[in-house]
């Protein structure tokens, strides 16, 4: 049974603006909730507006609490997703703003910090993880080419300093090349 | 400059982007070099405040835009982030219906593996700013095996981090105090 808007706004509200680290790493606290725990979406609808949201531009991850609004509720649901999960901490930055000169040097407040983002690091990798898991059960002909595209696109992006869309964008045409000759 | 024009730079350079700060060489040019209505340093102090609040990075734009026009620069610079998001509905709509098909399979695993790639290159740096001592090594480290076996919940791990560098922070004054 889809969740209702109420349920909707109250999770994208509560993950959206209450996580450290930025988007990447709320996007592995949504994982978390709307999939393994309250299971409102699948592997596969997950998976799939991840790799949207990653190709429209602004932020990835409004762009992705939007499609997973639309998958559930369509119009309004996209439209709560992306209110709820925007709105409280854009108050929290524009006060944020105002006080952050009087508090940026403060000691107590960088020890504070410290300790929630190198928490919040972890998250991050933890979401590179969470990605590239799922293609690593499959076939070990499968496990080769997601290694393979694995090390391009750290080649591509590390080395070769490519843009994201662009690594995306070679990948992404690698994948369809690759299921054609498969067929 | 008014809050209507400010709305259409930021959106200019958010919609231009496809992430967080890959929009701030656009935003400077704007309003650094040109307008005139922003300064190298709050450009500066607005990425910091985004990387120390929750939510994600692009959420610099509502303090670019407070910086530039109060209040109704703030909702200017939130207008301006969020607008582009909608544009994921026709695509996620189109490729809904085609979601079982193995080619938009495939396209989509091939990019869930680059996200991965350039995510986990990104993270890189992000660690060796966020690592400043012992504690902080041990806070990620141990939050990264807690989170990948799912032992704990994201927000607890980040209240401990906070507890524990607290601590330690009183603790070291509290010895010095004493030595002193």
């Amino acid at each position: 049974m889809p969740p209702s808007l109420r349920n909707i706004t109250y999770v994208f509200t509560k993950l959206g603006n209450l996580t450290f680290g930025g988007g990447n790493a709320t996007i592995a606290v949504l994982h978390q909730e709307i999939i393994v725990r309250l299971k409102w979406i699948s592997e596969d609808e997950f998976s799939l507006s991840f790799a949207i949201s990653r190709l429209t531009p602004g932020s990835n991850f409004f762009a992705f609490c939007v499609a997973v609004g639309w998958i559930l509720k369509r119009t309004f649901g996209a439209l709560l997703a992306l209110i709820a999960s925007s709105v409280p901490c854009s108050l929290v930055v524009m006060l944020v703003t105002m006080v952050f000169s009087l508090v940026q040097s403060n000691p107590v407040v960088q020890a504070a910090l410290h300790g929630a983002i190198a928490a919040a690091v972890s998250i991050t990798f933890k979401t590179a993880w969470i990605l590239v898991r799922p293609h690593l059960k499959y076939s070990k002909h499968s496990r080769y080419k997601t290694l393979f595209l694995f090390a391009l696109s750290m080649v591509l992006h590390g080395l070769l300093k490519f843009t994201p869309i662009e690594v995306i964008g070679i990948c992404a045409t690698l994948g369809l090349f690759y299921i054609e000759s498969v067929a | 400059m008014n809050v209507f024009m400010l709305y259409l730079v930021l959106l200019k350079a958010s919609i231009t982007s496809f992430s967080g700060l890959a929009a701030i060489p656009i935003i400077r040019e704007a309003l650094v070099i040109q307008a005139h209505v922003l300064s190298d340093a709050q450009l500066n102090e607005a990425v910091v405040i985004s990387r120390s609040t929750p939510g994600p990075v692009a959420i610099y734009l509502v303090s670019i835009g407070y910086f530039v026009s109060g209040v109704g620069g703030a909702i200017a610079g939130w207008l301006a982030m969020i607008t582009p998001a909608l544009l994921v509905i026709p695509p996620i709509h189109f490729a809904g219906k085609k979601a079982e098909n193995p080619k938009v399979k495939e396209v989509i695993k091939s990019i869930m593996i680059a996200s991965a790639a350039m995510l986990f290159l990104d993270a890189i740096p992000l660690a060796q700013n966020a690592i400043v001592d012992v504690l902080t090594a041990c806070i990620a480290l141990g939050s990264f095996i807690l989170l990948i076996f799912d032992l704990i919940e994201v927000h607890w791990l980040m209240l401990a981090g906070v507890f524990l560098t607290l601590g330690q922070y009183y603790f070291l004054y509290s010895t010095a105090l004493a030595s002193s």
